[in-house]
């Protein structure tokens, strides 16, 4: 084991909510002991699963979350001598990561003050939908909810005219769980660095509510700062007012995301080129577009305007590939717009070995997921085991508590 | 909160009690991802010095919303909300003398931070074995669209563009439709959290082997990992998610339960989301309607049966929470047991939300320019070394002079005469 965390053992009691913030820290070396009841963990239930058979090793979202994990079976909530085996495994961790309702592990005398009682050093995080007080501590949440409430949903959507009466969207992804176990991290590291130092550790109360609510970037300043609301655009930052639209649509039908065209003369010297040599943009030597902030959206400009409809009209003569390739080629930060399993076509990630292959039941022929959001060079990312069948670790691991 | 008998939350701590006392971050970042990973590590107790120079000023600076008229680089709200707890020092590092400072700030730091395009830290002279030369120990995390290494390493990306090619923005949306994609950069914020997390796991290996290292990031493949499943789906099952009907809204893809979705209620673009995720949670939110007589067809009864009438029943559930207030109604839906929230905007949530304000989530500093400034507090709450809001978001060079002394150890007429030099602007 090389990781960075390759010191450390965390007992993880953790469903949908907080398995990713196990992962995280198992992916980087850390032992972590996934502990979950006789009928496995409730993320074992959530599709898709291996040929659409549900089963509890067949769930690809659970085989995704609960990488270089470990199984062990425990009856805690039911069953005295189970719970004894898991204050016995805990005795033995550094971190315990949980995510029940505030106060239920308490209830069964595993709360922080009981665990930590001779081991000054533990660190326990409880990753909860709102925290561990307040008014709506224990209100029931789910990831849409969670988006609802802390802010993402109501600066996603649509532009009136493109769909009437549409909601606010809820991007998919699981992204609310997913950014509230980024700031568990965050928390539990800065414990273990804390006890790095003194040797003591500590509680971390850790709410998706509160993680979701400053992860809309100008929405929650433009509120304190300015007191008003912006309101969500179709596939484009939401705004006080109204802005010109950066999608646009290629002719193979892909969708580009332009963010920005020439936003600097010497970038907008080579695009100009290039959009006239297709016919495009004859006007654009016009001394009235020499001004990058006269070519840049959201300021209300006349010749932004005239760009993006111009440009707009130049990609739908072009294929989705070329604009993409171009634009970057000519200094522009464009993207297509791809679905998650099209990234997988982008050789690129393959140069840089970010996805990596796993089997499990009724999969012999490795198949490809994602791997590490980042590279380390002297403590590498790594897939030492795929996801755990339920209970497949339970023997040696009470072997080794007795 | 209650927490082994007393509160925490309004407590104060000192610098020294947190958990990122003594690091010290030389800090590059700019626009959004990088300085988002440094307000993570400023807010944990770390010394996060932005190295900035006033011919190439972060475009935020003068990012909106803006206090007063016209932007003078310090009044930019969204600026100082990703900037508080940390410092600011004024330097040319293309100046031989600004280079020369800057090697002294990093062999005094833990960390060096940026988020450049991939090569300008080579072009500096600054790529991480020079920067291991200058101290051994050094933490150096690049953050850029694609990395710094792969054939496509010198394109770039900003937010908007690194969801697209990461997979995320074609996730939000309605079928038929072009994407909704996400109303703000999703992609900076997770991307900046991403390198916070490696950031603090290479401090732990370096307090255990005093071994620092270069953690490279790619903002897209960032991205990439936030959509395993769907991406295990179409390895496994060889289905695609770029496919008729998809993506589904707010309707759920996995685990495919009904009702979920945002239903529209009294007021002007008020809406309520409700997920029900079983059948007993169907029960409850039938009680919480006061048992209406469609709800008693059996075919509601099963999750199945909702999904094959799902057009029926999104209709149904608008037309109840249409004679209510998103509020009302989430309180109805919620002392049932149901999963329901308003989908809230900033204003709600700093106006009505209770729940934040009864954990303090809001706080005032001030500001050396625009004096009283509003942040959002810090999480999560740890209970021995709580993270706090130290100082707001620094001025254009606020800190230069201070920096220098301190963490430099310039006397006054060597900061004078680079002062004369011109190397600090």
């Amino acid at each position: 084991m090389s990781g960075p965390l390759s010191d450390i053992r965390v007992v993880e009691i953790c469903d949908e909510l907080g398995q990713y913030a196990g992962k995280l820290l198992a992916d980087m070396g850390a032992d972590v002991i996934k502990v979950e009841p006789p009928a496995g963990s409730s993320a074992r239930t959530v599709g898709p699963f291996v040929r659409d058979v549900p089963a509890p090793n067949r769930s690809l979202n659970f085989w995704y979350h609960n990488t270089n994990k470990r199984s062990l079976v425990l009856d805690f909530e039911s069953d005295d001598a189970d719970r004894e085996v898991l204050r016995k495994l805990i005795a033995t961790a550094d971190i315990v990561i949980e995510d029940r309702a505030p106060g239920a592990l308490a209830a069964l005398g595993l709360g922080y003050a009981d665990l930590s009682a001779n081991h000054p050093g533990l660190i326990v995080c409880s990753i909860t939908p709102f925290g561990q007080d307040g008014p709506w501590a224990q209100y029931k949440s789910s990831d849409l909810v969670g988006l609802a409430l802390g802010g993402p949903m109501m600066m996603n959507g649509y532009d009136p005219e493109d769909a009437p009466g549409a909601p606010p969207i809820r991007g998919h992804g699981d992204q609310g769980y997913n950014t509230v176990c980024h700031y568990a991290a965050h928390g539990i590291l800065a414990a273990l660095l804390f006890r790095d130092r003194t040797g003591r550790g500590q509680y971390v109360d850790c709410s998706m509510h509160e993680a979701l609510s400053c992860t809309v970037e100008v929405g929650m300043p433009y509120y304190l700062y300015a007191r008003e609301d912006v309101v969500r655009q179709t596939a484009r930052h939401a705004s006080a007012r109204r802005t010109e639209r950066w999608l646009v649509h290629a002719a193979d039908g892909r969708d580009l995301i332009l963010f920005g065209i020439g936003r600097d003369n010497s970038s907008w010297r080579k695009l100009k080129q290039w959009f006239q040599s297709f016919g495009f943009g004859m006007n654009f030597d016009e001394e009235r577009f020499d001004s990058p902030a006269s070519r840049q959206p959201g300021r209300g400009s006349a010749e932004a305007s005239e760009v993006y409809a111009e440009v707009a009209r130049f990609v739908a003569s072009q294929p989705g590939e070329s604009v993409y390739r171009g634009g970057q080629e000519r200094d522009q930060a464009w993207g297509t717009v791809r679905s998650p399993e099209e990234t997988l076509d982008d050789p690129h990630f393959w140069d840089r070995g970010h996805f990596v292959k796993v089997t499990g039941e009724d999969v012999t022929e490795p198949a490809a997921m994602p791997g590490p959001p980042y590279w380390f060079s002297a403590t590498p990312w790594e897939l030492r085991r795929p996801a755990p069948k339920l209970g497949e670790h339970t023997v040696e691991l009470r072997a080794s508590l007795v | 909160m209650l927490f082994d008998g007393r509160p925490f939350g309004r407590r104060i701590p000192r610098m020294t009690d947190q958990p990122l006392a003594g690091i010290r971050v030389c800090d590059f970042t700019w626009i959004i991802a990088g300085p988002t990973c440094t307000r993570v590590l400023g807010d944990f107790g770390a010394d996060v010095i932005r190295i900035e120079h006033a011919q190439a000023v972060d475009s935020v600076r003068m990012g909106r919303p803006i206090v007063g008229d016209a932007p003078t680089y310090n009044n930019s709200g969204f600026f100082n909300y990703i900037n508080r707890n940390k410092r600011s020092v004024l330097l040319n590092v293309r100046h031989p003398m600004g280079f020369e400072v800057v090697k002294k700030i990093i062999a005094e730091s833990d960390i060096v931070v940026e988020n450049f395009s991939s090569r300008i830290m080579s072009n500096w002279g600054l790529d991480y074995p020079q920067l291991k030369e200058i101290n051994p120990k050094i933490i150096y995390c690049s953050i850029s669209g694609f990395g710094h290494f792969g054939r496509d390493m010198d394109f770039t990306t900003w937010g908007p563009t690194a969801q697209a090619l990461g997979g995320l923005t074609y996730t939000s949306g309605l079928p038929g439709k072009p994407p909704a994609g996400w109303g703000y950069s999703f992609m900076d914020h997770t991307a900046g959290y991403e390198a916070a997390v490696a950031i603090m796991m290479a401090l732990h290996h370096r307090n255990r082997t005093g071994e620092g290292q270069h953690i490279d990031m790619s903002q897209v493949e960032g991205g990439i990992v936030l959509n395993g499943p769907a991406i295990l789906d179409y390895t496994v099952n060889g289905r695609k998610w770029r496919r008729e009907g998809m993506p589904p809204g707010n309707r759920a893809w996995e685990p495919k339960v009904a009702p979920h979705g945002a239903y529209p209620c009294t007021g002007e673009d008020r809406w309520l989301a409700i997920a029900c995720m079983n059948d007993a949670e169907w029960q409850a939110i039938v009680l919480a309607m006061d048992e209406p007589a469609w709800a008693a067809d059996p075919k509601w009864a099963t999750n199945a049966g909702r999904i094959a009438n799902e057009d029926e029943l999104d209709a149904r559930i608008a037309e109840w929470t249409s004679t209510m207030t998103d509020y009302a109604a989430m309180e109805v839906l919620q002392a049932a047991g149901v999963r329901a929230g308003v989908c809230q905007r900033a204003s709600d949530r700093y106006e009505r939300d209770p729940q934040l304000r009864s954990r303090d989530w809001w706080h005032v500093l001030d500001h050396a320019e625009i004096g009283p400034s509003e942040y959002d507090g810090v999480l999560p709450k740890l209970s021995e070394s709580p993270g706090s809001l130290q100082r707001a978001a620094p001025a254009l060079g606020q800190h230069t002079h201070e920096v220098l002394r301190e963490v430099v150890g310039m006397t006054d007429e060597e900061i004078a005469e680079h002062e004369a030099m011109g190397v600090l602007m």
